[in-house]
């Protein structure tokens, strides 16, 4: 549904960088794009929103074209059905949640889907009230509804969850995920969680210098199906131990830590922060089930 | 992690569970049973090499080949180092397949009076080893 070939020369702080990329997302499709900071992955949406020009390149949409800079076939970003949604919520600071959706309408288009929206996201309390009142949490739901209010085809999502504590992170996801079904959208993230990349999409493109490096299923290319260990998790390590004769490494997988016994060989090239694979048997735990 | 590589040399299957047989060499051959078939993972298949990984602190250390013991995988080594902490010692093992850490209770590591040199037998659960490609 989205097919999109993209060549931009990009300044970057390592100098310029050729942003070359094949999109060939299905209608209704959950993406994430991953990878380093200056990858290109913001490049990417601003030119699938019609916010940042490329070299040369197509985008079609459907049955649509919006983007081929062969036949000079450019539309503008009001004409492409598009919903955007930042890091920072950029919402109008002086007025209401409801003024800042019904802001976002079209002329003459139908009010009722600000109040479908308001209720869809849960914002029927908040929505009289100023955006500098409102948690980071809530602003950004006002800011999804908002990008929602055009009734995009496409929503853009911008790492929107990043500044956002684990558990608000966690509610927001449920609201993406609901929008995105509801209204039938086919969704682009930026992520670096890769938690939120497994719960989220359905594809994953990473992106390195540029280039798509690799494509596939997140839960294929986040954890190793090339071990038989079958309670396998993908999470951050942030503590490194030694104690006596061995390593206690502690992990956060989710919102959960784990601490892992290891070697010294397992830990060699390992450092706060790094991603990895935690691995256990089938056989090893146990279930115990939680009283109500 | 203790990592060995060998061949399968056989794969016993009864619904999603598989008993494997991984050759490490002449004399050596290491059992693990996974919740895969070669129907769901491809890396089973007969003489196919893949690796056996487990952990240190899942071998059992024993000094005589006890018969009567549920442990099927037993190799024969020699105490080559041993690193005492408060609780936990650890071991390195030179065994004809390379050497085997074993990390196991001070306590026992006394008692037993284990000490460099000495002749061990290191054993190791079938459902404690897994497989990787």
């Amino acid at each position: 549904m989205i097919k999109a070939h993209i060549h931009k020369t990009l300044s970057n702080a390592n100098g310029k960088m050729l942003l070359d990329i094949q999109l060939n997302i299905k209608k209704g499709q959950f993406i994430t794009l991953y990878g380093p900071s200056g990858a290109g992955k913001t490049s990417t949406l601003r030119i699938l929103a019609g916010l940042l020009s490329v070299d040369k390149g197509q985008i079609i949409i459907g049955n649509k074209t919006w983007l081929n800079t062969e036949k000079k076939i450019n539309i503008t970003p009001q004409e492409r059905k598009i919903g955007y949604v930042f890091q920072d919520y950029a919402l109008f600071p002086n007025m209401t949640v409801r003024k800042n959706l019904e802001f976002a309408l079209e002329k003459h288009q139908d009010k009722s889907i600000v109040q479908e929206l308001i209720t869809i996201v849960a914002l029927e309390e908040l929505q009289d009230r100023k955006p500098e009142t409102l948690s980071g949490g809530q602003q950004q739901r006002v800011a999804l509804a908002r990008a929602l209010v055009r009734k995009p085809e496409i929503l853009l999502l911008d790492e929107p969850l990043s500044a956002l504590d684990i558990k608000m992170r966690t509610k927001l996801q449920d609201y993406i995920l609901k929008v995105h079904r509801q209204y039938e959208l086919t969704t682009i993230l930026v992520s670096h969680d890769v938690g939120e990349i497994i719960k989220m999409s359905d594809e994953i493109y990473c992106l390195e210098d540029g280039k798509i490096s690799k494509q596939g299923n997140p839960s294929a290319i986040f954890t190793n199906d090339k071990l038989s260990g079958k309670f396998q998790f993908t999470g951050e390590v942030i503590a490194i131990a030694q104690e006596e004769v061995v390593y206690i490494v502690t992990v956060l997988i989710g919102n959960n830590v784990v601490k892992i016994i290891a070697q010294k060989s397992e830990i060699i090239d390992l450092g706060i922060g790094d991603k990895v694979i935690v691995a256990s048997k089938a056989f090893n735990p146990v279930l115990l089930k939680i009283e109500k | 992690m203790n990592v060995f590589s060998g061949h399968i040399s056989d794969i016993q299957v009864n619904e999603s569970l598989s008993m494997v047989s991984v050759r490490i060499n002449e004399h050596v051959t290491l059992k693990t049973i996974v919740v895969e078939t070669p129907e769901t993972a491809s890396y089973l298949k007969i003489e196919n090499t893949v690796e056996v990984l487990f952990k240190e602190t899942e071998v059992i250390i024993s000094k005589e080949d006890a018969l009567s013991i549920s442990i099927q995988n037993k190799i024969t080594a020699t105490i080559k180092g041993v690193k005492k902490g408060v609780l936990l010692s650890r071991l390195t093992l030179k065994s004809e397949i390379g050497d085997i850490i074993a990390i196991i209770a001070t306590e026992v590591l006394n008692k037993m009076m284990l000490v460099e040199n000495q002749e061990v037998i290191a054993m190791i659960k079938v459902n404690e080893i897994m497989i990787s490609r």
